[in-house]
């Protein structure tokens, strides 16, 4: 369920009292790495919310510090290392949230929102055209609403409507195909999952979201829904039990159904011997997204597939799982400031140069989009893809195509 | 002054009240009403330095026009010492970052690197591990502390009882002096503060260690380290008793693969335990967790001396999976403030053969003051605990905020009666001078600084001497006057508890 106002301001005051001001979030930060300025470290914004929330002293909610709180990508950095175990991502959420009662939303936050409400997705195309990544794929039809099916699909707005991405929802559903699993997508029926509402302060638009996805996949009747998006994944997993109101697990319970990133269940296809990867000879590196990993818990899955693949050599960044830093491409940074998301970027694709590998790896649209760019940007030795993609060139070569 | 600002710094310096407002603070609250008697904190710039050359043209121009420099690095400590007392410029090093090479030096060929002073010690220790290093010690603000700012301050912490004080870890250090000369001085083994006060103007080595940047700005520093041990292992034993516990840490630094030894009191893992942290301690039980690091045929025998230490002591040894962690929070202290979101602190370096007499009286005077006292130490010499007392507090009510300081004042004197004395000065801390320094090292300081920073522009107003509400007969008086009015105002004080 959504906050009331009062609740919302009553956790802002209460997480902000907690904070010490040690600073520990501070270095970790990907943006108070660019911007360099307290006003931009986890610590002075919270410092800050204090004042407002807990003080009273309204006159500090200025244009400056509406801005600060955009510079933010939800990574979950700060709160990781919080020495006061406070959760400030769900503070910058709040935070959000009460940008948004206060009027202070960000304008492309609002026309995010008005396309959302006319479009059901993130770009301005019709939602009918969800499937047009499939055009491109001659060897088989790709089912749509298929009842029976044990598997959903939920492909997210990003691989759906993003041409330069939709290898990755290709390679998804070329390796589902070799894997002979009785699955389908939702095509126009499938909605935004709401991740953008949510992390613009906006997650009572996306309450009508979720339950229409919920109902959709619900009336399937299959055993599994998965999505390669780690933001989709998040929202699923973490964010629908919140937004319909139903306590622990009961969402996935009530709904009949688990949720799984397509790592998770390509790893399970792996172990079970129905994928068979052919050798590859090139060392690789894993990008961990943030709402995958450190928001979602979910690690060793992309670990286990990319060691399946025989000949592979796996190189791990130094910062990697719970420390892994962000892409740059979360928290809707790039629709408040694209030159900050693309500076941290070009630090993660650097990070990834430093331990050799030849190709950079990650499970999620977002991220491959944002460091793919760094990297060209960068002129980098680099090849940046999804590991769905990299998993679906290994089967291809194993089949000999 | 803006116009020179920004010649140099460009868009790494701000006058923008916004920014400033946040070189205002460190991270204790101190009522407004104390701040506006005792300092001028908001800063009238502040300027981030990427180079050495950066900060001499700043000192040769502060020099020369007598404006107060302070510097800046994670601003984790709490006695205003990172913030201006007298307004100035304030001097961020956070944009000085970076490690080198880990390479042999000095006849030992002892493996050594040269870190630049804004590098957090959390960093610097991740990227020493790259090179199969890691650091000999840290304080257990990491995350935040910089190079710069625990030579400058403290420099006891995680390590200290193996490796010794900071100091002993230093071979060298890069810095800019107060009229903005770029020098370098190297650890002489070696002279000390006399010694240099007799030789003339110029640093010497002890001129950075906890001086708190009042003497010069260090822009580097030459840390010895050590290379990844062959085995570490963390243990948690546990007593019902103060008294064993005291004797077990008095015997605990002459073990040799000991690394850091942390003490929990019972109320401690108490409060964290209300916020559901630390289950993995039991309840009521004086906690020390021990943390060994050597090659493994040493470890094993430091435990098993340990174990048939704490055994003849009365003592339990807990399941590893508590030493982990316990280990693995080293870095959490502040969940605390889960519980107690406004709380203030004593912080207090004791003789260890008094640490459990220490423990005993404080916990008296909490049960007369009603106050819940919470305590948590380092060993970090053979005969020295670091020791951190902290109570809740309210500073949404200044009233009673401002009562519960001079508990802080009672702590220290319990402190002082057992040999122990405040750990840092700041500003806050000036009133205790003469419980830290005898009067001639006092007056020695002080002529010191004067040679070095005649117009006393680097971080004036700390560390050297008392303003005027803080000397001994007034901040006496005024302790007296709020430990009188305190127990009025602890309305509302058992919901702590
Ligand atoms: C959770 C927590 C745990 C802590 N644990 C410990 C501990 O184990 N041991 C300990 O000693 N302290 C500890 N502290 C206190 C504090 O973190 C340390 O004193 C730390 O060394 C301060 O480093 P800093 O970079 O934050 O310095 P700042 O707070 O920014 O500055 C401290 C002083 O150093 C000066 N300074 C900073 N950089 C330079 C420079 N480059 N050149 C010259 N002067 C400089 C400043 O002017 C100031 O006087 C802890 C604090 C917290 C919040
Ligand atoms: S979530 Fe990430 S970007 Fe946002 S404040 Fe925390 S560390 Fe910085
Ligand atoms: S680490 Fe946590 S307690 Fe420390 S400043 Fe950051 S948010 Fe506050």
């Amino acid at each position: 369920m959504t906050k009331t106002k009062t609740n919302l301001e009553e956790q802002i005051a209460e997480a902000s009292y907690v904070c010490g001001r040690c600073g520990s979030c501070r270095n970790v930060c990907p943006v108070y790495q660019e911007i360099k300025w307290e006003s931009s470290s986890p610590r002075g914004k919270i410092a800050l919310a204090k004042d407002i929330f807990l003080k009273h002293k309204s006159d500090k909610m200025t244009e400056f510090y509406t801005r600060r709180l955009l510079e933010c990508t939800l990574c979950g950095r700060c709160e990781e290392i919080c020495a006061a175990g406070i959760h400030t991502r769900e503070l910058w959420l709040d935070l959000r949230e009460s940008l948004r009662e206060k009027g202070r939303l960000h304008p492309n936050f609002r026309h995010l929102s008005e396309q959302i409400a006319l479009t059901h997705n993130i770009s301005a195309t019709a939602n009918e055209y969800r499937l047009d990544w499939t055009d491109d794929l001659d060897d088989f039809e790709v089912p749509q609403s298929k009842d029976g099916s044990e598997v959903a699909y939920f492909v997210g707005c990003v691989s759906s409507f993003y041409p330069q991405l939709a290898e990755i929802p290709q390679s998804i559903v070329k390796i589902l195909e070799q894997g002979q699993v009785s699955y389908t997508v939702l095509g126009g029926e499938e909605w935004c999952c709401g991740f953008p509402l949510i992390s613009a302060g906006m997650s009572g638009e996306a309450q009508a979201l979720a339950r229409h996805n919920m109902e959709k996949v619900r009336a399937l009747g299959v055993k599994t829904l998965i999505t390669g998006c780690a933001s989709c994944f998040h929202t699923w997993s973490e964010e629908y039990q919140r937004l319909l109101g139903e306590a622990g697990g009961e969402a996935e319970k009530g709904a009949g159904f688990e949720v799984l990133h397509v790592t998770e269940y390509f790893a399970r296809l792996l172990r079970e011997k129905r994928l068979m990867p052919a050798g590859i000879s090139e060392t690789v590196t894993y990008h961990d997204p943030c709402d995958l990993g450190r928001n979602s818990g979910v690690y060793e899955a992309p670990r286990d597939i990319l060691q399946a693949i025989p000949g592979l050599d796996y190189v791990e960044m130094c910062r990697n799982r719970e420390l892994a830093d962000c892409c740059g491409g979360g928290g809707n940074l790039q629709m408040v400031d694209s030159g900050l998301s693309q500076a941290i970027a070009g630090r993660r694709v650097g990070a990834a140069v430093e331990t050799g590998a030849s190709i950079l790896v990650s499970a999620c649209q977002q991220c491959v989009q944002t460091l793919r760019e760094a990297a060209r940007k960068e002129k980098l030795p680099l090849e940046v893809m999804d590991i769905t993609e990299l998993l679906w060139r290994v089967l291809e070569n194993e089949r000999g195509v | 002054m803006e116009v020179f600002l920004k010649e140099i710094f460009g868009s790494r310096m701000t006058t923008d009240p916004f920014e400033l407002e946040q070189y205002t603070k460190d991270i204790a609250y101190i009522p407004p009403i104390l701040v506006r008697l005792l300092a001028k904190p908001w800063p009238r710039a502040v300027v981030q330095a990427e180079e050495p050359r950066e900060i001499a043209s700043l000192m040769h121009w502060a020099c020369q026009n007598r404006i107060p420099v302070t510097v800046r690095g994670g601003g984790s400590s709490a006695y205003f010492n990172a913030v201006p007392v007298q307004e100035g410029i304030v001097l961020d090093m956070n944009r000085m970052q970076g490690v080198g090479a880990v390479h042999a030096t000095g006849k030992a060929e002892e493996a050594a690197v040269w870190v630049q002073a804004g590098t957090t010690w959390y960093d610097a220790d991740e990227r020493l591990r790259r090179q199969g290093y890691t650091l000999r010690s840290y304080p257990t603000s990491a995350p935040a502390a910089t190079v710069g700012g625990w030579i400058s301050l403290g420099g006891l912490g995680i390590g200290s009882i193996r490796y010794g004080h900071l100091r002993e870890q230093i071979l060298g250090v890069r810095a800019v002096t107060a009229g903005g000369e770029i020098v370098q001085v190297d650890n002489p083994g070696l002279k000390s503060e006399v010694e240099a006060g007799l030789e003339g103007s110029g640093l010497c080595f002890d001129d950075f260690f906890g001086l708190e940047g009042t003497r010069a700005v260090i822009t580097e520093a030459h840390l010895k380290v050590r290379p990844l041990p062959e085995k570490e292992t963390h243990l948690v034993v546990v007593f019902r008793d103060v008294r064993p516990t005291g004797r077990l840490l008095q015997g605990l630094g002459q073990v040799s693969s000991v690394f850091n030894i942390h003490f929990s009191s019972p109320t401690f893992v108490a409060v964290l335990q209300k916020k559901g942290y630390a289950l993995e301690l039991p309840q009521e039980r004086y906690c020390l967790a021990m943390d060994l690091a050597a090659r493994q045929t040493e470890v094993e025998e430091a435990v098993r001396t340990i174990r048939r230490e704490v055994q003849s002591l009365g003592g339990e040894v807990l399941a590893p999976e508590a030493g982990e962690a316990e280990w693995s929070s080293r870095f959490k202290a502040l969940r605390l403030k889960q519980t107690w979101p406004s709380l203030q602190a004593a912080e207090l370096l004791l003789p260890v053969e008094h640490f459990a007499a220490f423990h005993e009286a404080l916990t008296k005077l909490a049960n007369r003051k009603h106050t819940v006292v919470v305590t948590y130490a380092h060993l970090v010499s053979p005969q020295t605990v670091l020791l951190m007392t902290l109570f809740p507090s309210d500073e949404l009510n200044t009233l009673r905020y401002l009562g519960d300081l001079s508990f802080i004042s009672r702590i220290y004197a319990v402190g002082k009666f057992y040999g122990g004395k405040p750990y840092v000065v700041g500003l806050w801390n000036t009133a205790y001078l003469s419980d830290m320094y005898t009067s001639k090292a006092l007056k020695r300081r002080w002529e010191r600084k004067q040679k070095l920073d005649s117009p006393n522009i680097l971080n004036p107003g700390k560390a050297y001497k008392a303003p005027f509400f803080l000397s001994r007969p007034v901040f006496g008086l005024g302790m007296g006057f709020l430990g009188a009015l305190r127990p009025l105002l602890r309305a509302g004080r058992e919901k702590d508890d």
